[in-house]
This record gives structure tokens, C-alpha cells and sequence, in this order.
């Protein structure tokens, strides 16, 4: 017997209040319009299906969160993790997909760069990102949260870098819930040829109490493109995190793209990234951090879909209480995807006798002249490594701090954003606790 | 009127004696997670709805006299303690404590 009722605030005739609001050309309202259809007529997951299996749905109610767009929320915006330090070229701050903050450095401007809300540049330009939005927001088969999110995004941000530009300092969005309120945020980042850029995305606030991010992220590197891309999730712990992420990389193009999740109640993140053109390059960090009764879901895939392509995905998670972190991994090389070289591996370690992992790497490979590589490890803190720390004068505590902060020194290394590596060591060194037992 | 006595604090109210058949089974939400709820030989008994060995629903599998077998893998558990008595389950899964006064059936909010 399903626990999931039909979701009964979130009618036809709601669902047409939200769209006539929305003052948005033509072929986005049909978007919309198809994208409601298939999400009602999608059931929602179940664990039976195989993406569904470790991810339990059924406490999660539709009927507690109201459309996008209503009145700007009274709440303010809750503090995050990096804000001020790496908004250098640029900022945008979104509350419940409303805007509260944006700037950009009239040098970028002047240079043809667009960041900003998503929703107005898509009103004010809406034939010229049109062939960015459309493909992929009907492209959901299957996924009843793809459909929502393609039927109600709101707010969201936009960076496009034209040809050849070059942006040598950090953009910064923050998309902010308010406690019980949702987001539907939509990013797009295009870099053209030979474009160059660094955006820090962070989801932040939602407090205890219920909360949803419903969104999708499509992310295009031009041929020989070079970006650096950043998403830190640091929720409060009641909010739901539904997200769709793809980034497809062109010839001789470079993306490093980094995730970080510690906060949401729940989170499920697919996060594709397809080497499209031949000699792309991607390398994908992981952070993970998971406590209390936080359940983290994470479904990578790694495409090579031209010849000579590099893919480096390296995800670290730690989890403590009664944590459950699921990580699921797939390296897909076509037929014509000759001299791939592709890498994959996920590391876990287990700070309680409770929590549990389930990390599951795969390959499909279709050519025959590729290098790939995957493992998966899960593991305690070793009792010798804490007692010989001890031993030279660190407290219990400082020492499983000293172990975990080794554990991620690997996959913080390859973050090239100071700032955004400090944050995230001094975030998880404070989330440590020691749960083993006092010898004796 | 007399009042019903209190089961006291921690318990939740989630369903009526009546509503679960003998033997019979179902899975009630109590505080932030869900139970499974067994009714079997006139008393009543609570475990997380989930197999500790892959995450299965627990309430979903088969029930006999005071077991419960996931329908996932076949792990077989004790409803009355929780403790897992077949492979692949080798972890026991939370046991919860049951009050019945009158017609109501509480389940105590496990302590984190």
C-alpha cells in the first residue's frame, strides 16, 4: 500500500494561476504546460525501481509546499557558508526563488558576460536561450521531480561568458530557502569557445523544518573552455533536495566540478557529465558529509561520447549516527569514444556503527582501446591510528578530527578554490564527532 | 467522564486496535519515521519498517506467528525483539515499545 496521497493542494487550476503569472513567450508556457502533464501522470518513484531502491520517499509529502511565486518572503536571507569571501565579479542571492541581491562588475559587463536572475534574462532574451532551455527541460523521461521542476522553475541563474572572455575572479549565487519555503531554482552556465570562468552555486537555510529544492542544473563548456564550477549544499536538515545536474564539455574543453553536500533531511543527485567533442577533460570532487538521520543519495555518470576524452570523478563521504549516504556510479564509453581514459572512485568512511553506506561504481564500455578504472571502499577508523595520535598528546576527539581531516586531504587537494577548500575542511571538522567507545 | 489514562511522554497515537487485523500488519508514520506495526496473538509490537541488511520494507514481506521475512532477500526477523534470525540480515533492526489502552495503540518515539 502506497503512503503517498495524491498530492491534493497542487491542482490543475493552481498549477494555471502559477502559469498565467508567469509573462514568458509562447514555447515556454507550452514547456511548462507538458511538463505539468507528465509529472501528474508520473507516479511517484518507487523502490522497486532500481534508482529508487535505497532511497526511501514515502515521508515525503507534495502537499506541504505551496507553488513558486507567491509573495516575496518575510524571512531574511540565512547566513551561508561562503558568501562574501569568494563573490568577486559577481553575486546573486534568490530566497524562495525571489531576488535580493545581485551585482556584477561593470568590467563584465562590458565584456558581453550576462549573470544574473535566470527568469528575467529568459523574458528580456528569450530567442537567445531558448535552444540552451527547451532540449533539456523536456527532457525528462521518466522522473517525476525532472517534470516538476521543468513545469515550476522560477528564479534561477544564469552565467554565459561569450567567446574568447576571460573572467579571472570567483561568481557567486546563493540560492536561499526560507523555513517551510521551497525553491525551484533553474542554473544554466554556457561558456562559449575559449571562455574562461569560476561559479560558486550554495543552497543554504530551511532551519529544521520542512523545506524543498526542486531544480536542475545544465551546464554547456564551449570548445576549449575552461571552467570551474562549485555546488555547495549546506541545507538545514528538513529540506528535500531533488536535483538534476548535467554538463556537457566540447573539444579540448575543461571543466573541474565540485560537490559538496552536508546539509538536506534527504538529497538525490543525478549528475551527469558527457565529454561531447573530442580531448575533453573533466575532473568531478565529491564531499560528502552525513549525520544524525540524513540520507544522501548520489547517481554520477560519466559519458564519453567522442574519442580521447579524460574523466576523474573522486568522491569522499563521511557519515556519522545513523547516517545513509548511497553512491551510485556509471562510466559510459560509445562505440567512437577511442583512447578514453576514464576514472572513477568513491571513499567512505564510517564513524559510527550505525551508519551505512551503499557505494556502487559501474562501467559500460562499447569501445575496445580505452583505459577505465573504478573502486569503491568503505571503512571504521582504524583504533591504532587514534591510539598512536593519542599517544602523542592529542585528545580522543583531536585525533578522529586529525583522522577524517586526512581522509578528505585527498579530494580537498584538487580543489583549487582556497576558499572554498578552507570552508568546507573547517564545516566538516566541526560536524566530527567521536562515537567509539572509551577503552576500559 | 473519566479521561483515558496518558501512556505517557515519547508516545504517539497511531492507530485503533481495530484497524489491524489479527494477525495482521501495517506501517505507521511515529514522529519521523515509519513502523511497522504487527498485531499477532492479541498484542501488539513495533520494529523500523526496514531490513538491515539492504533497506527492504520490512512491513511489505510475509508474516508468520512472530516473524517477519523481508521481502527483498528473505531475511527473517523476531517482531517481538527485532533481532535478526536468518541470513543475509545479521544486524537487528530497531524494536519499538507498544501501549494499548483501551482501543488505541501507541508507539514510543525512539530516543536518538
Amino acid at each position: 500500500m502506497s503512503l503517498i496521497e495524491t498530492h491534493t493542494g497542487w491542482t490543475p487550476k493552481s498549477f494555471e494561476t502559477f502559469a498565467r503569472s508567469r509573462d514568458e513567450p509562447a514555447w515556454l508556457s507550452a514547456l511548462r504546460r507538458q511538463s505539468w502533464e507528465r509529472f501528474l501522470s508520473t507516479p511517484m518513484p518507487d523502490r522497486s525501481e532500481e534508482e529508487w531502491r535505497r532511497t526511501d520517499l514515502r515521508m515525503f509529502r507534495f502537499e506541504r509546499f505551496g507553488f513558486p511565486g507567491g509573495p516575496s518572503p518575510a524571512a531574511a536571507v540565512p547566513p551561508a557558508m561562503l558568501a562574501e569571501q569568494v563573490a568577486r565579479a559577481g553575486r546573486l542571492v534568490t530566497l524562495d526563488g525571489h531576488l535580493q541581491d545581485h551585482w556584477l562588475d561593470a568590467r563584465w559587463e562590458a565584456a558581453g558576460v550576462r549573470f544574473g536572475l535566470l527568469e528575467d534574462f529568459v523574458r528580456r532574451h528569450p530567442e537567445e536561450l531558448r535552444a540552451y532551455l527547451e532540449p533539456q527541460l523536456a527532457d525528462t523521461p521518466g522522473d517525476k521531480f525532472a517534470a516538476l521542476h521543468a513545469a515550476l522553475w522560477s528564479g534561477g541563474t544564469l552565467l554565459l561568458v561569450p567567446r574568447g572572455v576571460s573572467v579571472d575572479e570567483p561568481l557567486y549565487s546563493l540560492m536561499a530557502v526560507s523555513p517551510g519555503g521551497s525553491d525551484f531554482g533553474h542554473t544554466l552556465v554556457v561558456l562559449e569557445e575559449g571562455a574562461e570562468a569560476t561559479l560558486i552555486c550554495e543552497h543554504a537555510g530551511g532551519g529544521e523544518g520542512p523545506g524543498l529544492h526542486c531544480g536542475a542544473t545544465h551546464v554547456f563548456v564551449g570548445p576549449g573552455a575552461r571552467l570551474r564550477l562549485v555546488h555547495l549544499q549546506d541545507w538545514g536538515k528538513g529540506v528535500w533536495h531533488f536535483a538534476h545536474q548535467r554538463a556537457l564539455v566540447q573539444a579540448d574543453a575543461r571543466l573541474q566540478w565540485t560537490l559538496a553536500a552536508l546539509g538536506a533531511r534527504l538529497a538525490k543527485v543525478n549528475q551527469y557529465v558527457g565529454l561531447a567533442g573530442p580531448g575533453a577533460d573533466a575532473q568531478v570532487n565529491g564531499v560528502m558529509f552525513a549525520e544524525g538521520r540524513q540520507h544522501l543519495a548520489c547517481h554520477t555518470f560519466q559519458h564519453h561520447q567522442a574519442p580521447r576524452g579524460k574523466s576523474d570523478l573522486l568522491y569522499k563521504g563521511a557519515l556519522q549516527d545513523r547516517a545513509h549516504v548511497v553512491w551510485r556510479g556509471m562510466i559510459r564509453v560509445d562505440r567512437d569514444a577511442q583512447k578514453t581514459d576514464g576514472y572513477q572512485r568513491d571513499d567512505n568512511l564510517l564513524l559510527s556503527e550505525t551508519a551505512r553506506v551503499d557505494s556502487i561504481p559501474g562501467l559500460e564500455i562499447l569501445a575496445d582501446d580505452v583505459k577505465c578504472t573504478h573502486g569503491a571502499t568503505a571503512g571504521r577508523v582504524e583504533d591504532e591510528m587514534i591510539f598512536y595520535a593519542q599517544s602523542r598528546g592529542l585528545s580522543r576527539r583531536e585525533a578522529v578530527r586529525l583522522v577524517v581531516a586526512g581522509f578528505f586531504q585527498q579530494v580537498f587537494d584538487r580543489i583549487t578554490i582556497d576558499r572554498v577548500r578552507e570552508a568546507l575542511e573547517a564545516a566538516i571538522g566541526q560536524r566530527v564527532r567521536d562515537h567509539a567507545e572509551p577503552p576500559g | 467522564m473519566s479521561q483515558s489514562p496518558s501512556p505517557g511522554p515519547q508516545y504517539v497515537r497511531v492507530c485503533r486496535v481495530g484497524d489491524v487485523p489479527d494477525p495482521g500488519k501495517t506501517v505507521v508514520e511515529v514522529g519521523d519515521r515509519l513502523v511497522a506495526l504487527f498485531h499477532v496473538a492479541g498484542r501488539f509490537y513495533a520494529l523500523d519498517d526496514l531490513c538491515t541488511h539492504d533497506g527492504g520494507p520490512l512491513a511489505e514481506g510475509e508474516l508468520q506467528d512472530h516473524t517477519i521475512r523481508c521481502p527483498r532477500h528473505g531475511a527473517l526477523f523476531d517482531i517481538r525483539t527485532g533481532q535478526a534470525l536468518t541470513m543475509p540480515a545479521t544486524q537487528p533492526t530497531a524494536s519499538h515499545e507498544v501501549k494499548v489502552i483501551g482501543d488505541e495503540v501507541f508507539v514510543r518515539i525512539p530516543e536518538e
